[in-house]
């Protein structure tokens, strides 16, 4: 039990450098201008329509916090590290006075969704079939499918979608290509809502997928025909054990180890991918967000997804590294 | 080096595919210094025209010659993709070899950071980027931008190839020997580095041309010169899909994705010859 | 004079066993094992020695059916009595061979110390090797493998630890009574020991004679330490550069060692009170991919004569029980 919360500790610090490394880059960017970015702001904010007095003067003290410009430059630097632990981004400024916060609240469910289920299906099948081919070497059926996996794999996440986009919107129209469910329905609970939201999800999974099941089958591959000419495989094989349960229990449990990690490594690229994906769908997630965001000068909402995206994707490193001893009895031992 | 290049070109149709597809898209990224047209000109022919002589790929809505507009974009973006890897293979090679030699706590430390690179999501950080740098963001600071960010992965497998030669009985020998340390390392290390630097150069250009197609195509980078991701940018501002001028989007995307193939195919290829159960197959040339 | 090999559990006749590679346009042959012919009788130990890369690890790998390319069986035949059953090993379809795999015949690999599962418990190994085989409702299995664990003096606590939770002499003799718990008739053993510390090696050795008495069966034990194979093995056979070059009794070799390798290989070993030095033989084992002519052994040879760089030597019988393959040892000289 010692060993796990050592590992539990030294985890948690690296989660903790990594939110620190990446917010920081964040503060750094946002120095790069040497103009004063929060007057530019507020007056193209501003002149969205009549705002009072107030919610100016409230704008621009959120601002120049954000933006690190009040004080000296430790006191910049300790403004905004409070702001940005406590969540608090001030007011939108596209879609004032709403808080970044809630626009970002209502958004990541969305994309949380979608990161969850394209992740899981694509490292499932990835690994399932990659581990398949290596095994099964001859099969002319899982060769088909490498070449097929492979082939999508160097295409950006951008291009898949958009030709997802061309033809089952336009060439053949099936299926949705904005939004996340159907527009007029109400948000509940229920069948309708649910079978809504999974039809529009559709698309957006299924480029995501697309994209992201060559890696994990190349690898996975490659991993499992590394396994086969282990000692224990052969050992099992010799000992004319059944085919299947070496499959199983000694190559695909030992090749999976390492695409758990890869897994959390990949964290990063795969949630770069779902941006784009929300774009071209129109998908209300935060990528979808982020973007309006850029295009609508609103600084404070592009902070806010930046710095919640960071500690997103690292919590969610940390939650499958925390894991990881649960699936690899050495672990423990070190 | 060379003789690796020479025996993959013969043995490994992998690589030679790789290099048939790349040499043809440089061939057109060449053919942009007989471009009869400046990049940056527009209405210099008649616009809307589907692929015919003399404008074999079409025309496009801002009255620009598809082809020539495609040499000068992949060019472009060729090159784009090219500076990024140069300049963090410096990083990574750095980070990497530093790491791998000198093992403990250094080591350690390196490797912190260096996988909080790898687990922040530099996509929204280089929008980050483009929003405060606005007009004054120019393909160099783009550059420059991601080649600060992108070393992180590559870092690591240099690293673990600087490990595994640090500790091999070679390197003991060498160095009882009484070779100097930089002797030892450009003598007998680097034919093991220069292969993976290699492939993870081309896997590193196919990322940054990727992301340089995603930040243009959302109009996030400057959007005078001509590349690849610029092109299709214009393309959605012209709606030319609705309008029917697929032309000015199919061939940009198809040059990119043999791009992206080719290099891909470079890479695969380069990592499956320094396998060493491969190697130790071929030993005895 | 030949022993029939109607009794024999093992018989090897004319094996070759080569790896053929191409890959980057270089073709390679390399003749590990090159016409071998051997047997092994019931309750027996026939030890396999010689130096690294002499093709002893290949042959055994041969007769445990547990070669895969680009190791393949160019020639020659593999056969097994088991009981009143006979087999050819290469002429058995997957599935027959999967029936008598570790049932009649079982393998102790080179390297025992990495052929557990790491991800499991040892109590999986044996449910996966053997339950089959057993053929008895699971708590009877794992009473059975229990007790059979417990004559081998090994704690029956040991089949819920994960393999890197034991040590590496543990590990062995885990391996061996897996090895060993369905009974097989014959167990070929590669080098189990030579990872281990001495005194652990000691005791291992010890206990897979006490086995192989208890159970009867036949073995194939290989290693290049001499040492070893004086105490264990009944018969020994000595290879070199992939050619079997001398067989007999243990104690004949040792005593009358007749083939110049063997003799050398004997010579090498230390004996108390004994103060000259070792000598090491000049030269280096031949390229199996590109042997010389005639006898293997002719460039490092102190008796070579013409003959030897022009023929091959066959087997032949110097005794009832003693056979060697050297023109020199056949014309009666002196080893």
């Amino acid at each position: 039990m010692r060993a796990y919360s050592l590992y539990l500790f030294r985890r948690l610090v690296q989660f903790v450098l990594v939110v620190f490394i990446g917010v920081n880059i964040a503060y750094v960017v946002t120095h790069a201008t040497p103009i004063d970015p929060v007057e530019q702001t507020v007056s193209a904010a501003t002149s969205f329509g009549s705002t009072s007095p107030e919610a100016i003067a409230m704008m621009r003290q959120s601002l120049r916090e954000l933006y690190g410009l009040e004080g000296g430059p430790l006191q910049q630097y300790a403004a905004f590290w409070k702001r940005v632990a406590v969540g608090d981004f001030g007011p939108s400024l596209s879609a004032f006075p709403t808080p970044v916060s809630q626009l970002i609240a209502r958004a990541i469910p969305w994309t949380a969704g979608l990161l969850t289920v394209s992740t899981l299906l694509t490292w499932v099948i990835g690994n399932l079939l990659g581990g398949l081919a290596g095994y099964y070497r001859r099969s002319a059926l899982l060769r088909f499918a490498g070449i097929l996996t492979m082939g999508f794999h160097p295409i950006p996440y951008y291009i898949v979608a958009f030709v997802l986009l061309i033809v089952f919107g336009y060439v053949w129209p099936v299926l949705p290509i904005t939004g996340g469910a159907e527009m007029n329905l109400a948000q509940a609970f229920d069948t309708t809502y649910a079978g809504s939201v999974l039809v529009h999800s559709i698309l957006p999974v299924a480029s995501l997928v697309l994209v992201g099941l060559g890696g994990w089958f190349m690898g996975m591959r490659s991993l499992v025909s590394n396994i086969v000419s282990e000692d224990y495989v052969l050992y099992a094989e010799l000992a004319g054990v059944d085919r299947r349960r070496i499959l199983t229990s000694y190559v695909m449990r030992n090749a999976l180890l390492p695409q758990v990690t890869g897994l959390a490594m990949s964290l990063g690229a795969i949630f770069n991918g779902a941006i784009i994906t929300e774009q071209v769908f129109g998908y209300p997630g935060i990528g979808f967000l982020l973007v309006g965001a850029v295009h609508a000068g609103d600084y404070s909402l592009v902070l806010g997804v930046t710095a919640v995206s960071i500690v997103a994707v690292s919590a969610a490193v940390l939650l499958i590294d925390l894991l990881y001893p649960l699936l690899d009895p050495r672990v423990k031992a070190q | 080096m060379l003789k690796i290049l020479r025996d993959l070109l013969r043995y490994n149709r992998e690589f030679a595919a790789g290099v048939a597809l790349l040499s043809f898209v440089v061939l057109v990224a060449a053919a942009s210094f007989f471009s009869p047209y400046p990049a940056a000109d527009s209405f210099v022919v008649p616009p809307d025209l589907p692929p015919s002589w003399p404008h074999v790929l079409g025309t496009n809505s801002r009255g620009q010659d598809v082809f020539w507009q495609l040499s000068f974009a992949i060019r472009n973006t060729l090159l784009f993709g090219f500076s990024v890897a140069i300049l963090s293979r410096i990083i990574s090679l750095v980070v990497g070899l530093v790491a791998g030699y000198a093992g403990g706590m250094v080591d350690r430390v390196l490797m912190s950071i260096n996988d909080s690179f790898i687990v922040i999501p530099l996509f929204p950080i280089l929008v980050l980027f483009y929003f405060v740098m606005r007009e004054r963001m120019s393909w160099a600071w783009l550059a420059l931008a991601m080649a600060a960010l992108g070393w992180a992965y590559d870092a690591r497998l240099i690293r673990s190839v600087a490990l595994s030669l640090r500790t091999r009985e070679f390197t003991q020998t060498s160095i009882f020997s009484g070779m100097s340390m930089r002797q030892i390392l450009v003598e007998e290390h680097l034919p093991y580095v220069l292969p993976i630097v290699f492939s993870t150069t081309m896997n590193n250009i196919n990322w940054s041309i990727g992301l340089e197609v995603t930040l243009s195509v959302l109009g996030f980078t400057n959007v005078d010169t001509p590349t690849i991701g610029m092109m299709i940018y214009w393309a959605n501002q012209h709606t030319a899909l609705v309008a029917g001028i697929w032309w000015w989007i199919a061939f940009p995307v198809a040059l990119v994705v043999m791009t992206f193939i080719g290099l891909f195919l470079l890479a695969v290829s380069m990592n499956e010859y320094i396998d060493p159960r491969s190697r130790l197959a071929r030993m005895g040339a | 004079m030949a022993p029939t090999g109607t009794q024999a559990v093992l018989t090897v006749e004319g094996l070759r066993a080569y790896y053929q590679v191409n890959t980057y346009g270089i073709e390679r042959e390399v003749r590990a094992v090159d016409d071998v012919s051997l047997h092994v009788n019931a309750n027996e130990i026939y030890g396999l020695a010689g130096e690294s890369s002499c093709g002893k690890t290949t042959l055994v790998k041969t007769i445990a059916a547990a070669i895969r390319p680009p190791l393949r069986v160019i020639a020659g035949s593999v056969s097994y009595r088991f009981g009143d059953r006979r087999v050819g090993l290469y002429d058995l379809d997957g599935k027959e061979l999967a029936e008598i795999r570790w049932k009649h015949l079982s393998y102790i690999m080179q390297g025992s110390m990495s052929v557990l599962n790491p991800l499991r418990r040892v109590r999986s190994s044996f449910v996966d090797f053997a339950f089959r085989h057993i053929g008895k409702p699971m708590p009877e299995f794992l009473s059975i493998v229990e007790t059979h664990l417990k004559r081998l003096h090994l704690e029956p606590s040991v089949l819920d630890a994960y393999p890197h939770e034991l040590s590496g002499g543990m590990r062995q003799r885990v391996t061996i009574a897996l090895a060993t718990v369905c009974r097989p008739d014959f167990i070929a053993a590669d080098e189990p020991t030579t990872a281990l510390d001495v005194v652990v090696q000691k005791s291992v050795l010890a206990m897979i004679r006490e086995t192989q008495r208890a159970m009867g069966a036949s073995m194939m034990f290989v290693t290049h330490d001499m040492a070893v194979h004086a105490n264990l093995s009944d018969r020994l056979g000595i290879m070199y550069a992939g050619r079997l070059v001398e067989e007999g009794l243990t104690g004949e070799v040792f005593r009358r060692p007749a083939h110049p390798y063997t003799a050398h290989l004997i010579a090498s070993l230390p004996r108390i009170g004994d103060t000259h030095s070792r000598e090491g033989l000049a030269g280096a084992p031949p390229n199996l991919a590109d042997p010389p002519t005639g006898c293997r052994f002719h460039s490092r040879c102190p008796l070579a004569m013409d003959a030897c760089k022009r023929d091959v030597p066959e087997m032949a019988w110097i005794s009832d029980t003693h056979r060697v393959a050297c023109f020199a040892a056949k014309t009666g000289a002196p080893a």
